[in-house]
């Protein structure tokens, strides 16, 4: 074996480049990455690479600063950055998590011949390392059998031939095997503690102590770890999930070849392929996992973030196994309890909490120079027998040495990490009852950041958040937190070994009457209990009082709701948008919002909203919608679509051109408009495009035979793009530019006004959704004594089962907030209470409740109930009838089975299913279901030879009917079948199965067979 | 004042006035027909009796007469601006009110901009937005002057104003606010010409045909009631160049052809101590109520609530709540409405009423020649 060492060395990224088809290289920005299907990279020297690059925000700012154009970098300033630009689609890489496994002995090898081929033989030797206190009789006991199985190997040399036994090497000498065994002991077991020789000593240790656990387990002193510990987890973020698709590029597994290795297009097509197709690996290979990157979702601006913080969990789906799904304690702070799918994915795909840190990993080495500074004694120097009185202590799970003085220790630790000497992401887990210390320095753990409390106080004081408040530069404020000791990270394991106070109150009451306190030890206090949540459920108000289903079911649809999901739309081709005309910040908001810039880039309207049945036309979560609110541009949005395409070449010579196709010499041609059409092939920004009309004109030319004589008519085929049958709209931008390659690349953006009409579906911020069952306009509409008509009309019955009280509380808050002029804050686990907002509206002359007496529209006359009413805020979502409207008499089959097509957008039939047909049997409606099922559907007809039961040959224009294998031309019968079944006949024919059509019934089968 | 209110109340509830010369209702049936009670959970009586011989075994007649109108009949003014007012409106059912308010909001004509021939419209706003915005603006036209416009009409000085709007932001200045006083009436008709310029005529054809100029058909320009509200904001370099053609509609067709913001009625309130309220009760009745409907009178030691300001209850029914709540009744006035017109300005709101009164007395003339 030869070993290739390749090293990179130091390596230097410069701006990220083009280089366009004539060779002019220019600086690439994230804009027209998007716009012109380009990948955001920049070149890596040293090894001519070009690499992949992370948009971040910084990309989006630094050259703001740098070129003093910010205004002209056309950048959203609300984009966080965070997902890479492929071929112009934004990926986001989503987390996925690994499970820590421990490594494991290959064959079964009784654990004393282990420590033996360690070199550890003598029996006393062997239990100093599993069992540190001799006078534990029943571990002891249970060791017994182990050392009765290995009594007959008594030296190393054997252990290693009984090792080298039972590996793969077979027939080989006896130094061979011993050879191996050794090897696999240096190399395969336990490889973290060390590959190196001379690591038997080490790897006896922690061997022993592994079976020590197991041991106590065993013996039920201990409890089984959790599995579904988040501590026992490491999340992978794009970093280290690209650093291992960078070696998965570099190291095929083959032979390396240098002159292959260094090629500069293997790394660079090798990441652009996996992020392009989410395929984590190379293509086509094994062992690849999908949708690892994902495009990047740009509904609205929370369903953005949120997808930038989503994990997967790679464990199957269908796996019954309800605990990975479930909500653990140790989530707390690191996973939103309420953002997760439902169905399928559930409890498997999560969303991270707003606080979390994913630790990115450090060195362990200064660990471990500290740790040999402070008295770590490791285990050359140390006898087994002072293990039981010292604390262990482990780095990244590898047993280094123990301690003498635990306390000191990590006391000194802590110190040192919160002065930031230790680095900060380090993970310090004392744990007492096992007498151990673990410290971690590796990437993928969640952390998140906490006051730090001392005697019962917070280290941070009043006077250094108003200096945080008055600082003039902006950076430097969070770091500074950090760095001064106020606030550190901890992470889910050392969390277990904190006492955490939730609010700044328990503290003051722990110091002012500690007979009554939960606790007197704190060692640290929550920043806000409100930050477990996600992105999505930041955005509830009041989701304390909600029950928690609705606001799974709330971070769901806030992701489908329509408002501003970028300021710079207006730039972006975006294949889907949806903007609101007239988005509103929310009355009631949540403190986390102002993180989320939901102000900045809100989604939905401040709705009037009563809780009325008001003449039952929004029965079954159906809402009554105002007509004149809707006139008054309620809930209006604009609808923009993009169509792509691009000149491609066709081989050497042809390429495909945009033009106006010609009937005259074109093939193919679409039966839609081609009208619209500029001379050069495209619609102009401004037309008025409907149905089929064709946007993009594009063709290619047929090559001339002329071989065959006379020249066909056509010299060009059509490749045209039409614009979606079910959809019309105005054209609204047209790019036309050059994609990587150099080829002409059109974009065409369409624009379409959506007014809310009845169908559309609308939701409130606590799972209320709902479809407008009924537009009134506004003399309808029954008016309050101030002479507010609402816009909305929910239904009463949608409140007492789903128990939203959340939206009853944002109702009272809205009206409060509106009349006062303020912004309501709705951020759970506060001291607002309902009496508090109740008084308050008590104050502004209303009913305290909320409630109002009303006048019905209709009538004139009072309603004989008081309705409760007041601002909530409405989310428009993005299902609406005319998107979903679908109805077919004739229209297209498919081909194979010439059944009708699926799905609305290729105009196809609606399914007559199985529970249909059920219906209609127990109905006994035979011809009915004969019709649906047949005549509706694949009609089709056969002409049957009588005799053999095939399908015969049958021309119906000369009328002539034969069956070549009975030689019969007379006894042929026409039957009607459906294609489906005609087609199975075929497949069974060609595995050589014949299916016999019997025409007639059995009587005269077997009258005719006599004959 | 405040003496007044509660006389009245006990006027009704205790002695009926004696000049009824027919039979009357006990106090409770007369009550129910002439007041909605409002309990603390819900109103009741919203609906009274409608028939006419609800009571005729008693031979009290309830049917509606001219004559009984007229005399009860009553308008009283409180308040008249330029576009809003209030005025009572006593003596008469809650269905003509009604009828009053949705004719007000839905079916008295007002002129709105309806087409829009969009010329350049470089800004951020899109032209279905801008034009809609558009459509929205209040505008200070008379809609007697004009006719309504059908689908096969010609557009002419009759049927349609024309506007312009033409702005532009230069390049290298500071971003602009375009405002609707910035929409120019043009009274001449339209000047975009309809058909292209390769055909020449005499005079180039346009979207109008008028006769003569509006100059000559209102006394007043044609123009915009607000001249403040932002249409868009114009970015340096970019510019809108359109033609506005506003016609004459009603409201029930869009909301924009509406003359009113609102129009809505209230009953009158009646707040009636049944018993006297004395002591700390009378003062924390008083607290309790946010806008003040009582007070407090002091007759030497012995405080007592009193009702001062009936008008301003807005149903809280704190006061039926709580220790208080068996002494007081909270009433309305079935047949006496307090209505409130908001007009958005191109009529004033007693014109609006007027039209509203036209418009169903037009309606009623229908149903009865339908029916002769």
């Amino acid at each position: 074996m030869t070993l290739h060492k390749i090293s990179f060395g130091q390596i230097y990224l410069s701006k990220p480049m083009m280089t366009e088809a004539d060779g002019e290289t220019a600086t690439l920005f994230p804009k027209s990455a998007r716009l012109r299907n380009l990948t955001y990279s920049a070149p890596l020297f040293r090894v001519t690479v070009a690499c992949v690059l992370l948009v971040t925000a910084e990309h989006i700012s630094a050259y703001h600063d740098e070129r003093k154009i910010s205004q002209n970098l056309e950048e959203c300033p609300y984009d966080q950055g965070g997902y890479f630009i492929i071929n112009g689609s934004e990926k986001g890489s989503s987390g996925q998590y690994i499970r820590a496994t421990l490594p494991y002995i290959r064959a079964d090898i009784p654990i004393i011949i282990v420590f033996r081929a360690l070199g550890f033989v003598a029996d006393k030797d062997i239990l100093e390392h599993i069992c540190y206190d001799f006078s534990d009789t029943q571990m002891m006991e249970l060791l017994r059998p182990s050392l009765e199985e290995a009594f007959v190997i008594q030296n190393q040399q054997v252990a290693l031939d009984y090792i080298g036994k039972r590996g793969a090497t077979v027939g080989v000498t006896r130094e061979k095997r011993i050879k191996y065994a050794k090897e696999i002991l240096q190399k395969e077991m336990l490889p973290h503690v060390g590959v190196g020789e001379f690591c038997e000593t080490k790897k006896a240790y922690y061997f022993g102590y592994i079976i020590h656990r197991l041991l106590m387990c065993a013996l039920g002193r201990r409890a089984e770890d959790d599995r579904d510990h988040y501590g026992n987890k490491r999340l992978d973020l794009a970093g280290p999930l690209l650093g291992g698709l960078f070696r998965m590029c570099v190291d095929n597994g083959k032979e390396v070849n240098l002159q292959f290795a260094i090629k500069a297009k293997t790394i660079t097509s090798g990441l652009k392929y996996s992020l392009a197709t989410g395929n984590w690996g190379q293509a086509n290979q094994a062992g690849t996992r999908a949708g690892v990157s994902q495009v990047l979702n740009r509904l609205t601006y929370a369903s953005t973030l949120s997808h930038l913080r989503r994990l997967n969990s790679p464990i199957g789906r269908e796996g019954k196994l309800a605990k990975p799904r479930q909500l653990h304690n140790s989530h707390w702070g690191m996973m939103c309890p309420a953002e997760t799918p439902e169905g399928q994915a559930c409890g498997l795909v999560k969303n991270l909490a707003l606080m979390v840190y994913i630790t990115v990993g450090s060195a362990a080495n200064p660990i471990l120079e500290f740790l040999e500074e402070w008295g770590t004694e490791n285990f050359e120097e140390i006898s087994p027998a002072v293990i039981p009185q010292a604390a262990k202590i482990f780095v990244n799970g590898c047993w280094v040495g123990i301690h003498r003085n635990p306390d000191l220790l990590v006391k000194t630790l802590r110190r040192l990490r919160r002065q930031i000497d230790v680095n900060t992401e380090v993970g310090v887990v004392r744990d007492i009852r096992l007498k151990e210390l673990r410290l971690y320095t590796d990437y993928g753990r969640c952390s998140r950041p906490l006051f730090i409390v001392e005697n019962q106080r917070l280290l941070i004081k009043k006077a250094h958040i108003r200096a945080l408040q008055q600082r003039e530069t902006p950076d430097e404020g969070w770091h500074e937190l950090v760095s001064k000791g106020y606030i550190e990270y901890i992470d889910t394991e050392e969390e277990e070994t904190t006492m955490i106070s939730m609010t700044i109150n328990d503290l003051v009451n722990a110091r002012d009457n500690p007979g009554e306190a939960y606790s007197e030890t704190y060692t640290h206090c929550e920043i806000h209990p409100s930050l477990i949540l996600g992105v999505c459920a930041s955005i509830i108000p009041f989701p304390d009082h909600n029950q928690s289903p609705r606001n799974t079911y709330q971070s769901a649809m806030g992701k489908q709701a329509m408002g501003i999901y970028v300021t710079n739309y207006q730039l972006r081709m975006d294949t889907l948008a949806y903007v609101l005309y007239y988005p509103q910040k929310p009355l009631v908001t949540t403190r986390a919002m102002e993180h989320l810039h939901f102000r900045q880039l809100p989604a939905g309207i401040n709705a009037i909203v009563a809780i009325a049945c008001y003449s039952g036309y929004n029965q079954e979560d159906s809402v009554i919608m105002n007509q004149s609110s809707i006139d008054r541009g309620f809930f209006r949005s604009l609808f923009f679509r993009s169509y792509r395409d691009e000149e491609k070449k066709m081989g050497t010579l042809v390429k495909e051109e945009f033009g106006r196709p010609n009937r005259e010499n074109t093939m193919g041609m679409r039966h839609g408009s081609y009208d619209k059409l500029d001379d050069d092939g495209l619609a102009p920004p401004g037309t008025r495009v409907s149905g089929e009309d064709v946007i993009i004109g594009k063709t290619s030319p047929i090559p001339q035979d002329d071989t065959q004589g006379q020249a066909s008519r056509y010299s060009k085929r059509d490749h045209s793009t039409s614009l979606r049958h079910s959809e019309s709209g105005m054209v609204d931008q047209v790019l036309l530019t050059t994609n990587a390659d150099g080829l002409r690349f059109v974009k065409v953006r369409m624009r379409s006004v959506r007014i809310p009409q009845i169908g559309d579906k609308f939701s409130s911020r606590h799972g209320q959704k709902g479809t407008v069952g009924m537009t009134y306009t506004q003399e309808d509409m029954p008016w309050t004594i101030e002479g507010i008509t609402p816009d909305i009309i929910v239904n009463p019955h949608a409140i007492p089962s789903r128990m939203t009280i959340g939206q009853l509380i944002e109702c009272i808050m809205g009206k409060v907030a509106a009349h006062m002029g303020k912004e309501g804050d709705a951020t759970p686990f506060t001291d607002v209470t309902v009496d508090n907002i109740s008084k308050a509206l008590h104050k502004c002359g209303y009913q305290m409740r909320g409630f109002e007496t009303m006048y019905n529209g209709h009538t004139g006359r009072k309603l004989t109930a008081m309705i409760f009413l007041g601002p909530t805020y409405y989310q428009r979502l993005k299902h609406m009838v005319d998107d979903k409207i679908h109805s077919r008499g004739r229209g297209p089959v498919q081909i194979l089975t010439r059944q009708p097509a699926e799905g609305r957008s290729r105009d196809g039939g609606l399914r007559f299913g199985e529970m249909e047909r059920d219906c209609m049997i127990a109905h006994g409606a035979a011809f009915f279901l004969k019709e649906r099922l047949f005549d509706q559907s694949d009609a089709y007809r056969v002409h049957v030879c009588e005799k053999c039961g095939l399908i015969a040959i049958a021309n119906l224009k000369k009328n002539s009917f034969e069956c070549r294998g009975c030689k019969n031309k007379t006894d042929i019968v026409q039957v009607h079948i459906p294609y489906a079944c005609k087609l199975l006949f075929q497949e069974l024919m060609a595995m050589a199965i014949a299916p016999r059509m019997l025409i007639h019934d059995t009587k005269t089968g077997k009258d005719q067979k006599k004959r | 004042m405040p003496k007044k209110g509660a006389k009245k109340a006990k006027e009704v509830v205790d002695a009926p006035t004696p000049d009824h010369q027919e039979n009357n209702l006990p106090d409770y049936l007369e009550l129910q027909r002439t007041r909605v009670v409002c309990k603390p959970d819900a109103p009741i009586h919203t609906q009274g009796f409608q028939y006419s011989g609800a009571f005729a075994a008693m031979g009290v007649d309830n049917s509606v007469s001219v004559e009984k109108f007229c005399k009860n009949f009553k308008i009283e003014i409180n308040r008249l601006t330029e576009d809003d007012m209030e005025f009572d409106m006593i003596g008469i059912d809650a269905s003509i009110a009604n009828a009053f308010r949705r004719i007000l909001i839905a079916e008295v004509p007002t002129m709105a901009i309806e087409k829009i021939f969009m010329v350049d419209n470089t800004s951020v706003i899109a032209d279905e937005v801008l034009s809609h915005r558009l459509g929205l603006i209040p505008l200070d036209a008379d809609p007697r002057l004009f006719d309504y416009i059908s689908d096969n009409d010609v557009p002419n000085e009759r049927n349609t104003i024309v506007y312009k709007l033409h702005v532009s932001c230069g390049k290298g200045s500071p971003r602009i606010t375009v405002k609707s006083g910035q929409l120019e009436w043009l009274p001449e008709g339209s000047q975009l010409s309809a058909a292209s310029p390769a055909q020449t005529g005499d005079q180039q054809k346009t979207f109008t045909s008028f006769g003569q100029s509006q100059k000559e058909i209102s006394e007043k320009p044609l123009g915009v009631k607000i001249d403040d509200i932002t249409i868009a904001r114009l970015g340096p370099g970019q510019s809108i160049e359109l033609e506005a053609h506003a016609v004459k509609g009603v409201g029930k067709v869009h909301a924009k052809w509406s003359p009113v913001a609102t129009a809505w009625y209230r009953m009158l309130p009646e707040v009636v101590l049944i018993k006297e309220i004395k002591g700390d009760d009378a003062v924390e009745l008083q607290k309790k109520c946010p806008v003040n409907v009582f007070d407090i009178e002091e007759l030497g030691d012995i405080k007592r609530a009193v009702v001062a300001r009936p008008r301003s209850c807005t149903l809280c029914r704190e006061c039926v709540m709580g220790p208080t709540g068996e002494k007081i009744d909270l009433r309305r006035v079935r047949d006496h409405f307090i209505f409130t017109i908001e007009s958005t300005g191109a009529m004033p709101p007693e014109v609006l009423f007027t039209e509203a009164v036209k418009i169903l007395e037009e309606k009623c003339e229908r149903v009865i020649s339908e029916l002769s």
